[in-house]
């Protein structure tokens, strides 16, 4: 017995681990999973390495800036051209500090027009998978974040966070598929749900047939899922398909944000955190 | 124990990659999977039991880091690991030519069973629809990038293996 263990012992493991894995799935999907024992201590560990690698990245990209700039100056001579590199650097730092300094002008204006309770955060890592969009930020319930708070941009709705720690959130983007958002065209009120799709980007599902919905129409958030506070911009109408049969028409979201290009995010809540269960 | 020291090491390092340096290739929305790529090496080269606690781990990173529920990617990567490693036993693979060719199989593998937990256990309405685009794109990444990773293991791999011999 012992023999057949000890040969078989990788098979047996790969077989255990599959089948605990299914149970960690089951035990998620119907919300029995209440505590994540390792998912913490992994974002904990990862959180100062992403952000070195971040910081790295920044000084990466500002090389390949300067190397840029360096190209196609051979010909000028050496002082001048120490004092263009000079000069387009300090230029690249006012740049990025006037781009910084706009945004967080742009978040505190429109923090003002939020729910009290607005929270910043800034994003410190991306998805580690090409099937989930998904981000992590710098700050966790340490800072007041819970699970179920909205992620917004001065420009429109970002996602949703689906986990928090002391120190870091996940958040679920508007364009994966799991994500659902409840919006309202705001010119004819329709209402559907926003969501991501693998296939052609945001989709609207759920729009009846009988719906006005135009191509261009803005999709605001209607309020009604709880999460999103009324009126913020999703995004506009891309594409409008009604098909001969069926209940619902098809319709395509441009969205307003482009999750790729965030740096900073706030986040609200419709309501405030309600006590442990 | 220094083998296993340098694959929980590499096992930081690509999980940190993956979220954060990989993102800057201009490759879309498509994400190299090199955890996928380092199971793939575990279940052809390193098969020991660490190496499927490993690939276990290394899912339920994904999952920690990217996933709206857990244990999705631990099973996901469990089972290329299985499947890897049971073929491993029939065919003997060590050209980088094969090598990529497994990867680019189990990437398949990877796809199917998020399709299938996805659609069993969340009733994901669509997840079909576009999809097989996205796994032969990342098939295909994971495929390119893993003579290289590959390469990268082995040498480690042999270096420790060399100082650990007696002289």
């Amino acid at each position: 017995m012992l023999a057949f263990l000890r040969r078989n012992q990788v098979l047996l493991t790969s077989f255990v681990c599959v089948l605990f894995s299914l149970y960690i799935l089951s035990a998620a999907a119907r919300g029995h999973l209440s505590r994540d024992p390792i998912g913490p201590l992994l974002l904990g560990l990862m959180r100062p390495l992403q952000i070195a690698a971040l910081g790295t990245i920044g000084k990466l990209l500002e090389l390949q800036g300067k190397y840029m700039a360096f190209k196609g100056i051979a010909s000028e001579n050496e002082r001048l051209k120490g004092r263009i590199v000079e000069l387009e650097a300090e230029r690249n730092r006012l740049l990025e500090a006037e781009a910084t300094n706009r945004r967080l002008r742009e978040l505190l204006d429109f923090r003002s027009q939020l729910p009290p309770g607005a929270v910043t955060a800034a994003v410190i890592g991306n998805s580690a998978s090409t099937w989930f969009r998904s981000f992590i930020l710098d700050k966790g319930s340490a800072d007041g974040l819970f699970k179920g708070m909205a992620v917004v941009s001065p420009v429109g709705v970002v996602g949703q966070i689906v986990s928090v720690t002391s120190r870091s959130a996940k958040v679920l983007l508007i364009t994966d598929p799991h994500s659902g958002v409840d919006v309202m065209v705001q010119r004819s009120r329709a209402r559907g749900i926003v969501s991501g799709s693998l296939d052609s980007g945001p989709i609207m599902k759920y729009a009846k047939r009988s719906e006005d919905i135009q191509e261009g129409d803005r999709l605001i958030t209607s309020g009604l899922d709880g999460i999103f506070p009324k009126g913020l911009l999703v995004g506009t109408v891309a594409k409008v398909r009604k098909k001969s049969f069926g209940l619902f028409q098809y319709v395509e979201v441009a969205l307003a944000v482009d999750p790729a290009q965030l740096e900073e995010v706030l986040l609200v809540s419709a309501e405030a955190p309600g006590p442990k269960k | 124990m220094k083998l296993s020291l340098l694959f929980l090491l590499v096992g930081f390092l690509v999980v940190l990659l993956q979220t954060t340096f990989l993102h800057l290739l201009p490759l879309g929305p498509i994400v190299p999977d090199l955890i996928l790529v380092l199971c793939v090496y575990w279940g052809l080269n390193h098969p020991t039991v660490g190496a499927v606690l490993g690939s276990f781990l290394l899912g339920y990173s994904v999952d920690v880091f990217s996933s709206p529920v857990l244990g999705l990617n631990a099973f996901a990567m469990s089972l290329v690991f299985l499947a890897v490693y049971l073929s491993s036993r029939c065919i003997w693979i060590h050209s980088p030519l094969l090598s990529s060719a497994v990867v680019f199989f189990a990437s398949w593998i990877k796809g199917a069973a998020l399709i299938l937990v996805g659609t069993l256990f969340f009733a994901v309405e669509g997840l079909w629809i576009g999809v097989l685009k996205y796994i032969f794109l990342e098939a295909l990444a994971a495929a390119i990038l893993a003579p290289v990773v590959f390469a990268l293991l082995r040498r480690g791999q042999s270096l420790l293996e060399e100082v650990r011999m007696p002289l």
